[in-house]
């Protein structure tokens, strides 16, 4: 029957192989787009979709600063670096600068609606009764000094609000000036240059990301004294992306390496360490195989997180050899000894790990189905090959790994060591009461993740240099009609104008400052003929203004038919959608220093919403984290009615026992090191769990025995999961620390905990045996 | 050489701490207009800062260029504010203004062509933009200037049909720093 289930078992992993080998030679479907592992849970769809629309539209821009003491010359590269970047197919053939002939498109299309158009300023003149000033303003320009003036112009439009009107526009601003098509800022003795383009690729793909940074990196080596600075989130992508590489790389060899030399070291043999990477290599297929036929594809981060599986499933190998050192002569008596323990040890992290299935992170589920399946196939391969595959009769441990595992044994159970245990217990209500005292959580997501520190200057010399100040917050804007959407902007431009007086941000720009609702330019043409038309006749006779030309369209401006002029590219982004029974606008805002008054505003005016997605995610993290330890305790209720069943009730507890006090220790340990607990921690304490479960179960197993081997093959479990995922703890990247910290701390204590759960007795020993 | 003080023979060109003022007279004619918009009042070229126009009849505006734009001021309020970033034209009058009453076109060779006649003492310049788009940006179809020791005179031609004619007298050139109501004209527009 063993031999039967062993082949039907080679069966089911040679299938795996091939699918999987078939896979590989057709191409891999890797997933590596970031964006796909963050949660998108977002109760309101729209928001999620406004949200999803401005955070693509930031990561496809990139902004190249291109500097040299000679104007020329610094305007030369930056056509070289367009013209090479946009030939090559790496940038959209857009630019967000208008050119002359656009502008003036637009200001043609603008033309025959002038009545109904006025700027804020000349609308808040009007509506205040200030009409002399607008008058004053018109003879101002008239006799002043400037090219503005046109005697066309004055004859249709005499008081000049339509170049008013035009020059308030939100078109993208800074402290540059347009130079031969070129923004271009004098600073420091040279003429920066700025360059901007949309990328034509996708900025998380990590072969885009390559490609174009190479390009880009090649371009400015060819331009010999001319510097460069770069922003854009593909720059930060491809630097975080190869940095994560670089990492994983040298983590992945050290923890290899390692956990390879302890094997050899411990068993002084090759084939226990041949037999532990098959049954990890079996895991690896099995999973990958399932995850593709289940998903369709592989996310790169649930293959990297899912082989820290080699910390885990090499435990069933661990403890099946470390019977071994025991006086268990063959294979099949040795499966016996353990089976329970690696059945029970098993269905606890598989319990632990599938828990990862009710995160809210879409990567994760990956991680979930990657690793149970890994479990269970590394599992089967242990238990169903392992005795046909192993010979030895005897293996000798040094003595002192002997006396140690019987030290600790004795530690936990003789009544001698009373006063000592209550020490331990002792310490660890200080511990815990102290460091549960000095807490701290940390949410924010911008403290997550490890940003290049070049790019980073880089990123604040550009917007220091060109004044640039993009904002990630913006409003959005929701009504039953597009024109009702307009009068909700209107309202909000109101509002807003007393915001960017008191400093709280620098601009907005919202589709009806562009085109005004019908309401608005009903208003404005009712002020210009309320307030301005009994002016005319004298200020005509001021200037010599024989005749007005009325020549004015009487229908209403829309959006659509200025955007023909082709000078508003950002500005049809900004239509979220537009349908017959709602529409939805996005308001972008520039230089946000204060969001409390922005806030207010959206809560006084309903169908407005004020969406910081960066607040957002760090409050998400923040609620993520509190459910992860809900995901703790799930977990743990999960796992006890197995541990009941084999335990019974007291029984079932007191294995629980050790590693819950690991969990409550690890954070406190975590606070008394001065690192705030996050989400990552939190999702690590999971784990703790379901490994903490293992080794006290292993414990338990011993049933009274007080074997050493048993508590060395726990040890040398720990010791290859500490290499797998304690070494994160030397991460840059602080969630990936926070993770490897917590596993670094929570695992020792749990393994030292474990022992005492070694005076549990089995009380249903049905399954013992069972293969 | 109307009221012109400086004794040199040749075209009068500025240097960084000098500065240029007079009286100038604008005649601007425009379509639709009867007769041409007349006003007068003083300058001063400050080089490295900008150029003041302070019109006095028959409407006092003070308009202040620089290379960063232009604001325009009626009793100390401004009424208009218009900036390079916004309007790419205004560092090249700028540019056209100041060079012209400078004796130094220089910055404008890449974008316009000059043509140069001598008439004894007196010289005839006239830029033509190089480009329709500079025409288009710059807002003008040719620019000719009249110089003898000091630039007598600027006739600017518009492309819809309109023109400019700035006449300039009683100018002095002088070493010396800006006011400080000059330099806060100017450095409102730094």
């Amino acid at each position: 029957m063993r031999r039967f289930f062993a082949l039907l078992w080679f069966c089911a992993v040679l299938g795996a192989s091939l699918h999987v080998g078939v896979s590989v030679y057709r191409g891999l479907p890797l997933q590596t787009d970031i964006l796909s592992l963050l949660p998108s849970e977002e109760r309101d769809v729209v928001v999620q979709e406004a949200k999803d629309r401005v955070t693509q539209e930031l990561m496809q821009r990139i902004v190249l600063l291109v500097s040299h003491e000679d104007p020329q010359r610094a305007r030369l590269g930056a056509a070289l670096l367009q013209d090479q970047l946009t030939s090559k197919k790496f940038l959209q053939p857009v630019s967000d600068v208008p050119s002359m002939e656009r502008i003036r498109a637009l200001g043609s299309a603008y033309f025959p609606y002038r009545t109904g158009l006025l700027s804020e300023d000349d609308r808040e003149q009007l509506a205040s009764g200030r009409a002399d000033s607008i008058v004053t303003r018109a003879l101002s320009q008239v006799y002043g000094v400037s090219g503005a003036v046109d005697g066309r112009l004055l004859a249709r439009d005499p008081f000049l609000l339509f170049p008013a009107f035009l020059a308030a526009l939100p078109l993208p601003v800074s402290k540059l000036k347009l130079i031969d098509g070129w923004l271009t800022v004098e600073e420091g003795g040279k003429t920066h240059v700025l360059m901007t383009g949309v990328l034509s690729g996708a900025s998380m793909s990590l072969a885009f990301q390559q490609s174009f940074v190479a390009e880009v990196d090649q371009a400015v080596a060819s331009m010999d004294d001319v510097s460069v600075l770069r922003l854009g989130a593909i720059f930060f992508a491809h630097a975080s992306a190869s940095s994560a590489l670089r990492e994983t790389a040298s983590l992945t060899i050290i923890s290899l390496a390692c956990t390879v030399l302890l094997l050899l070291l411990v068993f002084r043999s090759l084939r226990p360490l041949i037999l532990s990477l098959l049954a990890i290599g079996v895991g690896m297929v099995s999973a990958l195989s399932l995850c593709l036929l289940w998903f369709g594809e592989i996310h790169v981060a649930a293959q990297l997180f899912g082989a820290s599986l080699i910390g885990v499933a090499v435990d069933y190998a661990l403890i099946y050899f470390g019977q071994a050192f025991g006086l268990v002569a063959n294979g099949p008596s040795r499966l016996r000894r353990v089976f329970p323990g690696l059945f029970l040890g098993m269905l606890t992290t598989v319990i632990g790990y599938g828990t990862l299935a009710l995160s809210p992170f879409p990567g994760l589920h990956q991680v979930a189905l990657f690793s149970c399946v890994g479990l269970i196939a590394a599992f089967l391969t242990v238990v169903l090959w392992f005795p046909f595959l192993e010979t030895y009769r005897h293996l000798s441990l040094l003595s002192v790994f002997v006396g140690l595992g019987t030290a600790i044994w004795k530690f936990w159970s003789l009544r001698a060591f009373g006063h000592a245990r209550l020490l331990a217990y002792a310490l660890i209500l200080i511990v815990a009461v102290s460091g549960m005292s000095r807490l701290s959580v940390d949410d924010d997501i911008r403290h997550q993740q490890s940003l290049d520190a070049g790019l980073m200057a880089q990123q604040v010399s550009i917007m220091a240099i060109a004044g640039l100040s993009q904002s990630n917050q913006f409003f959005l804007v929701r009504g039953r009609t597009a024109d009702e959407v307009l009068r909700l902007e209107e309202r909000l431009a109101e509002r807003m104008k007393a915001e960017i007086n008191a400093g709280h941000l620098r601009n907005f720009v919202s589709i009806a400052r562009f085109a005004p609702s019908i309401e608005r330019q009903d208003e404005n043409r009712t002020l210009v003929r309320t307030h301005l038309h009994e002016r005319l006749h004298s200020y005509r006779e001021q200037i010599g203004l024989e005749s007005i030309i009325d020549e004015e369209a009487r229908d209403y401006l829309t959006l659509d038919r200025i955007l023909s002029a082709g000078a508003l590219a950002l500005v049809p982004k900004l239509i979220l959608f537009e349908r017959d029974d709602a529409a939805a606008h996005i308001v972008t805002l520039e230089g946000v220093s204060n969001v409390a008054p922005l806030r207010a505003i959206a809560d006084d005016i309903p169908g407005i919403s004020f969406v910081d997605p960066t607040a957002d995610y760090s409050s998400l993290f923040s609620i993520y984290r509190q459910r992860a330890l809900v995901l703790i305790l799930v977990s743990a209720c999960l796992m006890y009615p197995v541990l009941a069943w084999r335990y019974g009730f007291l029984g079932g507890m007191k294995v629980m026992l050790p590693p819950s006090v690991a969990l409550g220790l690890t954070p406190a340990c975590l606070a008394l090191l001065g690192i705030p607990f996050t989400f990552f921690a939190a999702m690590a304490l999971v784990l703790v769990l379901s490994m903490g479960v293992d080794y006290a179960v292993f414990c338990a197993e011993d049933n009274g025995r007080k074997d050493p081997f048993i508590l060395f093959s726990v040890a040398l479990a720990m010791g290859t999961a500490l290499l797998s995922f304690g070494l994160l703890a030397s991460s840059v990247i602080f969630a990936v620390k926070s993770f490897g910290l917590t596993m670094a701390i929570g695992l020792p204590l749990a393994y030292l905990l474990a022992p005492a759960a070694g005076n549990v007795r089995v009380v249903n020993r049905r399954k013992e045996g069972g293969v | 050489m109307a009221g012109a003080t400086c004794t040199d023979a040749q075209t009068a060109s500025l240097r960084e701490g000098e500065i240029l003022r007079g009286r100038f007279v604008q005649e601007r004619y425009l379509t639709g207009f009867s007769k041409p918009v007349v006003s007068e009042g003083s300058f001063a070229l400050v080089p490295g800062f900008g150029m003041i126009w302070q019109t006095e009849k028959p409407f006092a505006v003070m308009t202040a260029i620089t290379a960063n734009g232009l604001v325009q001021s009626v009793d100390g309020a401004e009424t208009t504010r218009l900036t390079s970033a916004r309007l790419p034209f205004l560092p090249r009058l700028y540019a056209m203004l100041s060079g012209a009453l400078a004796g130094d076109l220089s910055a404008l060779d890449s974008e316009f062509s000059v043509t140069k006649t001598q008439d004894g003492r007196a010289s005839r310049l006239r830029l033509v933009p190089k480009r329709v788009d500079v025409a288009s940006a710059a807002a003008i179809q040719s620019m000719d200037i009249h110089i003898v020791h000091f630039v007598e005179s600027v006739d600017i031609l518009k492309p819809g049909g309109d023109r400019d004619r700035l006449v300039f007298k009683n100018q002095v050139l002088r070493k010396g720093e800006p006011t400080s109501a000059e330099l806060k004209a100017l450095g409102a527009h730094r």
